[in-house]
């Protein structure tokens, strides 16, 4: 038996544990992702998409479980040590973009390959390529509130791949865009996941993003609903 | 990486334009302040202690064992003159002199006071402590016969006399008998050491020891220093060789005037203390709201990657870059006051009834010392630090990740 690339075992999550009124965000949450996959996490607001998405990207606690990404136990590593895997493990696509506004689109992008100590020859050539493929050359050297959503969230994307992260987390990233946007921002996230075979997790109710799944994960009130 | 942190530092700052120039000028003006406070009283001081030493005690004074108690014209210094050689000679010393001291009674025709009778040689006087730069009426000399005397300005105005004016001074010699002469004031000096102005009267060096009958015996030998460092050594050194002196430093003499330095020292630190608090309480108020602001850009950029001892030197760097502007622009605003001050002088005469009172000349030179920029600088880099751990205490517990919203 192989050991699973992403390996979610029973998550919960529960907000206000200790005042009289407890949320449940997650209950139990049991699932298992491999290397390369185009995965769906969907379902109604407050299903706890976003949620387990955190908890993924260690941005939030789980309140019990453990989430294994490849050979590592993420639940439980201190701050220091969550920062480290975020910066060279796991990239993310925001809803709302989220570029450092006072950065250009190119200084967005290699941002986080800066933090990782690459120099900038290095960075130089990764933006370059990546640019190239993902087609915003031109507003590059452009502040985000110099572009639109589409172009931004595309940075945004470019910004997630260009560090070469092992996982990309996506929080419904074609919210905020307009169908034509959203459709070729789903054909480009495609095609680096078949090039660059890194491993995306989406969480959306768009059924054009839940079309593309290879695999598809249906949440509700917390609870795997549908695994297929 | 550091120039990314920088760029990200720098354009938060120039977003919040109006408040990052607030606590610049607020450092600027409040350091321009305390530099030019400090220059201006330590000149005060300094003018003071100066006055003294020029016109009186030297860096250090001779006397014989117990003059300084009983006063007697008796006790006077053997052998001076191979004691002066010597001192001449030493490397540390940049001029000695030397005087005859007594108290006496000086009358004009109407009213008489008491007085300090000083013999002098003018020439020597004019080497040493420059006091003819403190003549403010008359001659620098006692004229062609030697019957002329110079006095303190004020003495001269409580006698209601000036310059051309004939005086009696009257004093008991070594032989216990009363002897008195005849002068003519030849000139007026106004020293701002208020003993000096109120009781002095110079006469020539030969025509006290005539009236005063010391012989070749002088009262005390005045002796300036090239460095003030040296006072000390050279004080026990000189105790220990002539035991039958007294010798003694001038804040000895002047206990007032050392007082008064060590008051400006614990002035200038209370008023370091308040640039410490203006600085900090300006970065404080900028770096909180700046915080508190920009939590879904930290947000972002914690949940990139970045640590957040990253984060926190972001955010030190930003409070610096406002700390240092404020203190460069400051430190140039003052530096150049006090340049202006201790070259022209600060001209107080409107104030000079009240400042001659405390002894303090009507001009004043502005000091400028290192010290003034060095502690200050020391107080802003200070303030800057303390002033953000407050907000990164904040920022650590907002969790600005959850800022974000949406992961």
């Amino acid at each position: 038996m192989t050991t699973p690339f992403l390996s979610i075992d029973h998550i919960t999550k529960i907000f206000h544990p200790s005042q009289e009124i407890e949320v449940i965000g997650l209950q139990d949450i049991i699932l298992c992702f491999d290397e390369g996959e185009f995965v769906v996490i969907s379902g109604p607001s407050g299903s706890g998409k976003t949620t387990l998405l955190n908890i993924i990207g260690g941005l939030d606690h789980a309140t019990s479980g453990t989430v294994t990404l490849v050979d590592q136990v993420i639940t439980g590593l201190p701050e220091s040590q969550l920062s480290a895997l975020r910066r060279d493990r796991i990239g993310f696509v925001f809803q709302a973009y989220n570029l450092v506004p006072v950065l250009t689109g190119r200084e967005n992008i290699e941002y986080i390959m800066k933090l990782q100590g690459k120099s900038q020859q290095e960075c130089d050539v990764r933006t370059e390529a990546i640019s190239d493929k993902l087609g915003i050359r031109d507003y590059l050297e452009k502040l985000p509130n110099q572009m639109s959503g589409g172009q931004q969230q595309r940075v945004a994307v470019a910004r997630a791949v260009a560090a070469k992260p092992q996982l990309i987390l996506a929080d419904e990233p074609t919210a905020n865009l307009d169908s034509a946007s959203a459709e070729n921002l789903m054909g480009m996230m495609q095609q680096l996941n078949e090039d660059e075979g890194v491993t995306i997790l989406f969480s959306s109710h768009d059924p054009l993003v839940i079309n593309k799944a290879r695999h598809s994960v249906i949440l509700r009130d917390g609870r795997v609903f549908q695994d297929q | 990486m550091f120039k990314l942190i920088c760029k990200i530092s720098w354009a938060s700052l120039k977003r919040r334009k109006t408040r990052s120039l607030m606590v610049i000028l607020m450092i600027s003006l409040s350091l321009w302040g305390l530099l030019f406070m400090e220059g201006i009283y330590d000149g005060m001081t300094e003018q003071m202690i100066t006055n003294a030493i020029r016109s009186d005690c030297g860096d250090l004074t001779i006397y014989a064992k117990d003059y300084r108690l009983e006063r007697k014209i008796t006790q006077l210094i053997p052998d001076h003159r191979a004691l002066k050689r010597r001192l001449d000679r030493d490397p540390r010393v940049r001029s000695t002199n030397t005087r005859i001291l007594q108290d006496g009674l000086v009358a004009t025709a109407h009213y008489s006071r008491n007085c300090l009778i000083i013999g002098i040689s003018p020439k020597s006087e004019k080497k040493h402590g420059q006091l003819d730069n403190y003549l403010i009426a008359g001659h620098f000399d006692f004229g062609r016969r030697n019957n002329g005397a110079i006095i303190g300005a004020k003495l001269a105005r409580k006698l209601k006399i000036g310059v051309g004016k004939k005086i009696i001074l009257s004093a008991q010699d070594t032989q216990n008998e009363v002897s008195a002469i005849s002068l003519k004031v030849r000139g007026l000096l106004r020293t701002n050491n208020m003993l000096f102005d109120e009781m002095a009267v110079l006469i020539d060096q030969n025509k006290a020891a005539q009236m005063l009958s010391t012989g070749k015996g002088i009262s005390q030998i005045s002796i300036l220093l090239h460095d003030e460092q040296a006072l000390e050594p050279l004080q026990k050194e000189l105790q220990a060789r002539q035991p039958r002196l007294a010798i003694f430093r001038w804040d000895e003499i002047y206990p007032a005037l050392l007082q008064g330095r060590v008051m400006m020292k614990g002035f200038n630190m209370v008023t370091n203390l308040i640039v410490f608090c203006v600085a900090g309480l300006g970065i404080f108020g900028v770096m909180l709201v700046s915080i508190m602001e920009r939590l879904r850009e930290f947000g972002i950029l914690l949940a990139v990657g970045t640590s957040f001892r990253q984060i926190c030197w972001m955010v030190i760097g930003e409070s610096l870059v406002l700390g240092s502007i404020g203190f460069m622009s400051g430190a140039v605003l003052g530096g150049t006051t006090l340049f202006y001050f201790h070259r022209q002088g600060l001209d107080l005469s409107l104030f000079s009834e009240g400042l001659e009172t405390f002894g303090v000349d009507s001009i004043t030179y502005a000091l400028i010392r290192p010290e003034y920029f060095l502690y200050s600088l020391l107080a802003v880099i200070l303030a800057t630090l303390i002033s953000v751990i407050l907000p990164l205490r904040m920022l650590k517990k907002a969790n600005p990740v959850e800022a974000i919203h949406t992961l």
